[in-house]
């Protein structure tokens, strides 16, 4: 029988050590990889309950947008909470008595939060110069879209509206979750 | 300069590859030989594995640990809730965690082994004695990873089990309470017990750990193998191979092994176990983690004032002396007949702490008391486990999902005073254990003054015990019972029973019809939903229990929810 030289059986051995090693680390690491995927893939914090009860009726004024914010419960990972604030947004009302309006307060840009500018009558997103009409129509600035209109009801003399949240940097409107 | 000299080409005009672009800054390829290099005296062999699988293990806590560290929080309210979302709710979060839990005991085995064979090679003395030392704080060490890891998901087996230990530190003469306050982050266990445990578990120790083994390493790779003491140095010289592949490829195949061993472990017993989350107010049973439960066991045999003894005493001679031990080896050579009373003193050991650690588990395993608790904390554990899959609470009480739970709670405060549950009466009332059962109706039936009714509201001119054969009692007790809703009671016998009322003069008090309002309460129905909310709304209606009612109205204090979740809760009561 032939006698192996060393050197060829050692290179093969060092290829096995390496492989081996390789084979080792993948079991906890591809697992551990998974794990880390699970809830980059999975839904954000799902919001139960909607529509929220956000104002009462006669407290948006015509041309007066009204800053409400949306408490609800929320199933966040391992969290399941009754009441958490969810987000704002502002109440519109153009006529007297006219249909209510809501849009979200995140600007469809990078996601800051809109402020109103009653003496120019815009919406303002002080990160980025964004401005947009009351009918969320963007006016100048960075926004790839208008601002996000929510869902909206009157049911007796309170303001209901149902929360969402929408993917921030497309001109496209998608909801998130 | 000439344009046909491209810059990829070095000075030389040889094509450089970036393998030798690396070496030049970074000299990999010397850092690469310096770590194959090495001869093994004497050959490879399977006992040398033991230090490089330790090692390996700890490799695998740390990836695990980072893991884990992603989606686990330390505090009072979050811990449980968070490990149980990862044990139950991640991709793969039960195999990580199992990994990571059944790893540390791997890694006490194989460290332990490692420790026994470096006792039987005789590789802890000189030149070797400080590594010896090393080697032993390296164990020490991951004695504390484990013991702090343990508390990390404040179930009770965790919670208990520090808590005995911190109260151990606590005896400590003179400095005990210090220690014990230092460990808790205060007077008592609580939010800073678990932060401090966490801080200690996933960055301090870490970290030394780490520094701790590079230095062991670092020893190892200058002083080399200790090759069987058989062997003289001149025949371990002529025998020695290189440790890159020779050694290396043992040391890799028995580390594939071991994490192969925890890995099948894992998958077998679906994870590491989580008990329910840790309830300071109940009594349970306080067990440490297997590698613990030899000392667990001698404590046992030392009582009261002599404790310091099993916690202490013991445990600091044998630690000082496996410290000292390569300056009281005084054997000429390796050999292990020269060195007898290390021999001897080693096995001694390893056979008490194994006779320690079976004859607490034995005693356990005798113990009906014991396997009661485990049958509760079971059932607790599975309640609690399935409650935390609808999301926890921010107060980290998961008991809260149970539908149940807020009824008790109105229960404890409102209805508790008067009424019995646990079949032992009421102070007040009729005790509503097995309330609407066939037994809890013929008791009522036979005397429904006796302790276990209407005996503690004490009502005058109450009803009478009924006077009846057995067979009418029979019968009278299904009529009431198919009144409730029953799905299973005997409509032919219940109709014998619907036959006897009139008879029996039962309808001198009661009507059946649900619109008579008599002496006593009409019968139709009763035991239903709708009967038993109208009791807990206005018990004193004229078609229940009438003027002579003693029960206070919960309509108006109870909301109509409230009263509905009462009514499940107290029908609910019929199969205790």
């Amino acid at each position: 029988m032939a006698v192996e030289p060393p050197d060829e059986r050692r290179a093969f051995l060092k290829l096995v050590t390496a492989g081996l090693g390789a084979v080792t680390a993948a079991l906890a690491v591809v697992p551990g990889l998974g794990f880390l995927a699970g809830p980059a893939r999975g839904a954000a914090g799902k919001g139960g309950a909607n529509p929220l009860r956000v104002a009462t009726e006669r407290d948006v004024k015509p041309n007066r947008p009204l800053r409400v914010t949306a408490v609800g419960p929320q199933e966040d990972a391992w969290l399941r909470l009754d009441k958490v604030t969810l987000g704002s947004a502002w109440l519109v009302r153009t006529v007297e008595d006219g249909p209510i309006r809501a849009f979200s307060t995140v600007c469809p840009h990078l996601g800051c939060g809109v402020d109103y500018d009653e003496k120019a009558g815009k919406f303002n997103c002080p990160c980025h110069t964004s401005a947009f009409d009351l009918d969320g129509r963007c006016l100048s600035g960075p926004a790839p879209r208008g601002l996000d209109e929510l869902e909206t009801h009157v049911e007796g003399r309170d303001v209901l509206v149902r929360y969402q949240r929408f993917r921030v940097g497309t001109s496209k409107r998608e909801p998130i979750g | 300069m000439s344009a046909d000299r491209p810059a990829s080409h070095g000075p030389s005009g040889t094509k450089r590859t970036f393998r030798e672009w690396l070496a030049e800054r970074i000299g990999l390829e010397e850092l690469g030989n310096t770590i194959r290099a090495g001869q093994v005296p004497g050959g490879a062999s399977l006992w040398h594995t033991l230090g490089s699988v330790a090692a390996g293990l700890f490799v695998l806590e740390a990836l695990t640990g980072v893991f884990l560290a992603t989606a686990y929080t330390p505090s009072v309210t979050g811990a449980w809730a968070s490990v149980a979302f990862i044990q139950d709710q991640m991709a793969f979060g039960w195999f990580v965690r199992g990994l990571h839990s059944f790893g540390s005991s791997a890694l006490i085995v194989v460290a332990g082994l490692h420790l026994l064979q470096v006792l039987l090679f005789g590789a802890y003395r000189r030149p070797r004695e400080l590594n010896w030392m090393v080697g032993l704080a390296l164990f020490g060490m991951v004695a504390v990873f484990a013991l702090s890891g343990y508390l990390l998901p404040w179930d009770q087996k965790g919670y208990w089990a520090k808590l005995v230990e911190a109260t151990i530190a606590g005896s400590a003469p003179a400095v005990g309470g210090s220690a014990q306050r230092f460990i808790q982050g205060g007077a008592a266990f609580g939010t800073l017990t678990l932060t401090r445990a966490y801080a200690l578990h996933a960055m301090a120790l870490p970290a030394l750990l780490t520094a701790l083994l590079g230095f062991h390493i670092y020893l190892f790779r200058r002083h080399g193998h200790t090759p069987k003491w058989s062997l003289s140095t001149e025949e371990a010289a002529a025998r020695a191979v290189p440790a890159w592949p020779d050694q290396a490829i043992k040391n890799a195949l028995v580390g594939f092994l071991a994490w192969g061993v925890v890995a099948v472990a894992v998958i077998q017993r679906h994870g590491a176990p989580l008990e329910s989350p840790a309830d300071p107010t109940s009594s349970t049973l306080a067990r440490p983690e297997w590698y613990a439960l030899p000392l667990f066991q001698l404590r046992m045999f030392f009582e009261g004032p002599l404790e310091i003894v099993a916690t202490m005493i013991i445990p600091g001679v044998v630690t000082a002396v496996a410290f000292a031990l390569p300056f009281l080896d005084r054997g000429p050579s390796n050999q292990p007949r020269h060195r007898r009373p290390v021999m001897v003193a080693s096995a001694l050991g390893l056979l008490a702490l194994t006779a320690l650690g079976v004859t607490a588990i034995a005693r356990d395993a005798r113990d009906p008391a014991y396997a009661k608790a485990r049958a509760e904390e079971t059932a607790r554990t599975e309640t609690a486990r399935r409650l935390a899959l609808k999301g926890v609470p921010a107060d980290g009480n998961v008991f809260r999902n149970d539908p149940t739970y807020h009824a008790r709670e109105i229960w404890d405060e409102r209805c508790a005073g008067c009424h019995g549950l646990a079949g032992a009466g009421g102070e007040k009332g009729p005790d509503l254990k097995g309330y609407n059962s066939r037994a809890w109706i013929r008791g009522f039936l036979a005397n429904p003054d006796g302790p276990l009714h209407m005996g503690p509201a004490k009502i005058e001119k109450g009803m009478r015990p009924v006077e009846a054969t057995p067979e009418e009692m029979d019968a009278l007790v299904e009529y009431v019972y198919a009144e409730t809703g029953a799905a299973d009671a005997d409509t032919a016998k219940a109709g014998r029973g619907r036959d006897l009322l009139s008879p029996k003069d039962c309808d001198t008090c009661h009507d059946f019809d649900g619109e008579g309002e008599n002496e006593g309460p009409n019968l139709k129905g009763r035991g239903t939903a709708k009967w038993v909310a109208g009791v807990i709304a206005d018990a004193g209606h004229p078609l229940l229990f009438t003027d002579r009612n003693k029960m206070p109205k919960f309509r108006g204090k109870l909301t109509a929810d409230e009263i509905d979740e009462m009514t499940k809760f107290v029908l609910g009561l019929k199969g205790r």
